[in-house]
């Protein structure tokens, strides 16, 4: 039997953010404070990205740290906070200086646009936003949604345009170099979300062997016939959390909210803990092992 | 012991709308419940009177037993002796707009007489002064559930005439404006605040005050609403928690994260 050689598909951090464009259109995954990719939202921040338009259902600091620096332009989301403490701090000063615009949908129609752009047509059909201004106002979008009378029953649905995007961002438990990745816990949108882009590339918590991922294939969210590049990246959505792995930082999450509630005190954080760091290695350095290792994650449970 | 009530001075009113808010579950319900108030209600009534009850976090943890507080609706606390951990697409478009969601259980920053809901702007559309978090699941949830419980602070510039943004549909703009839309769920049927309980009108579907909180007047509760609302000719004064209740309600949130004990300051 000749054995088939394993297609290594891995690439850094720092050549993953190069791949990205300015001007580009990201799927952006993880949902809420589950499975951010903040080491590339802090890569794409050095790299000085700037003009992107970013796809998701909802996203917190990871986004807002995107938008503090300039480096995302457009969202078309559903929900945006730092969930627990408040509204997210920075993209309320873009969007008031007019560098940032979001064009809202729902949780579902997000979800439903991944999987029409996954699935190869054009609109996806669902049941909300029906007689409200998320109908109504459009914010950027020469088109966001139509409501049309079903061919078949004659009943009221709304269509909104599938996404296409450049590329797909997703944040994973576990993948092997040929990009068969696995999600442990919730999947949020990503398992659509990482099948919609052009380009996908898989961030994950830890690269392990092809044999381990084919010996529990039924873990596999995400099989590497979608995935481009994977790359590793280690605590890298700290400091929110990934199931299983470990938990999110509140103190720094707090501080974080503190702080950027004046411009002065992003731009602080920023070079602190961003550009004045060569990489998400220096900035985990930054934090301390002694602290992270308060943060893994405690078996049984996934935090 | 099911008379065993509280006495006035011995919780909150942030405990008693808990109360409220779990007593409106009932047994055996599929929930769908956001973080905060509604989550620590939800998990309330399945440890007292409604323990077959199934809570469901859109990010797509489904009959979630979580023991611990969470934050986000993606924590994974939710995830604690949960039967299932799928995604979006299972929660809100195959439970819920599949038709599986019994209540939705939401927050809301402003609500108008319909009970028509804003969780996106303050301010106008084109020049907000506020941004708030946006739809979410919201939409999807108050769209499509078959019923809607509300939990939100009474404040005139909340209880309004006008919303300044449209996001989550009430009864839109009266009877039969929801079935002319097209949504599939049955809408808002009570709003708990810290001053009363309101439900709506069967027939015009407009906002009626159904019972106000120990020590709260109707008058109370016209002064601090900008729209105008039903008000019956008996309004009852809404039932005590019991020491059951409050002691249950204490221990699942200890150190006061949503819901702080007498004793506690944020």
């Amino acid at each position: 039997m000749v054995e088939a050689e394993v297609e290594d598909k891995r690439i850094t951090l720092k050549e993953a953010a190069k791949l990205i464009n300015d001007g580009a259109h990201l799927f952006w995954g993880g949902f809420g404070f589950q499975r951010p990719p903040m080491a590339l939202a802090h890569e794409l921040v050095r790299q000085k990205k700037r003009n992107l338009t970013i796809y998701t259902c909802g996203s917190e600091m990871d986004i807002d740290i995107l938008s503090g620096a300039y480096v995302v332009s457009r969202f078309e989301l559903a929900f945006y906070a730092i969930e627990g403490i408040g509204l997210a701090p920075n993209i309320q000063r873009r969007i008031r200086e007019g560098a940032v615009q979001i064009e809202d949908y729902t949780n579902l129609a997000m979800a439903l646009r991944f999987l029409g752009g996954a699935l190869g047509v054009p609109f996806m059909p669902l049941k909300s936003m029906l007689g409200t201004d998320l109908l109504a106002k459009t914010r950027f979008r020469s088109k966001k949604a139509e409501v049309i009378t079903c061919p078949f029953t004659g009943e009221k649905v709304v269509l909104v345009p599938s996404v296409r995007p450049d590329f797909s961002i997703v944040h994973v438990s576990r993948v092997d170099m040929e990009g068969n990745a696995q999600i442990d816990g919730i999947k949020g949108e990503d398992v659509e979300g990482a099948r919609a882009g052009k380009k996908v590339i898989v961030l994950a918590e830890e690269i392990v062997d092809t044999e381990l991922i084919r010996s529990q294939p039924d873990q596999t969210a995400i099989p590497n016939i979608y995935v481009d590049y994977v790359v590793e990246s280690p605590w890298g959505a700290y400091p929110m959390m990934v199931y299983n792995y470990y938990d999110y930082d509140m103190e720094h999450v707090r501080m974080y909210y503190q702080q950027c509630k004046t411009e002065e005190g992003w731009q602080k954080y920023c070079e602190e803990y961003i550009t004045s760091v060569e990489d998400h290695t220096e900035f985990l350095k930054k934090i301390g092992m002694e602290r992270l290792m308060k943060l893994k994650a405690k078996k049984p449970f996934p935090y | 012991m099911k008379n065993n009530y509280v006495k006035l001075g011995e919780f909150t009113t942030l405990e008693l709308m808990a109360v409220c808010g779990a007593r409106a579950i009932k047994n055996g319900e599929v929930v769908f419940v956001g973080t905060g108030l509604p989550m620590i209600a939800a998990m309330l009534a399945k440890r007292t009177h409604a323990p077959k009850a199934k809570i469901v976090y859109e990010a797509g943890f489904i009959d979630s037993n979580a023991k611990d507080i969470a934050l986000s609706i993606a924590d994974s606390r939710l995830g604690y002796r949960a039967s299932a951990a799928i995604g979006l697409i299972e929660t809100l478009g195959l439970m819920l707009q599949g038709g599986h969601v019994d209540v939705g259980f939401v927050g809301a920053a402003q609500i108008d007489e319909y009970g028509n809901i804003n969780t996106t702007y303050i301010g106008s559309f084109e020049n907000p002064t506020v941004r708030l978090p946006g739809s979410g699941g919201g939409n999807d949830i108050i769209s499509s559930a078959k019923r809607i419980i509300v939990i939100m602070t009474h404040e005139k510039r909340k209880m309004v005439k006008k919303l300044d943004y449209l996001t989550s549909p009430g009864f839109l703009d009266g009877p039969g404006a929801r079935e002319k839309a097209g949504l599939l769920g049955g809408g808002p049927s009570l709003v708990v605040t810290n001053l009363c309980q309101m439900d709506f009108d069967p027939q015009t579907k407009r906002i009626r005050l159904a019972t106000v909180h120990p020590g709260v007047t109707v008058q109370d509760v016209k002064e601090n609403s900008g729209f105008d609302f039903i008000i019956p000719e008996h309004v009852p004064t809404t039932e005590l928690p019991t020491y059951d209740e409050l002691n249950i309600l204490r221990a699942i949130d200890p150190h006061g994260i949503y819901i702080p004990r007498p004793d506690q300051t944020k």
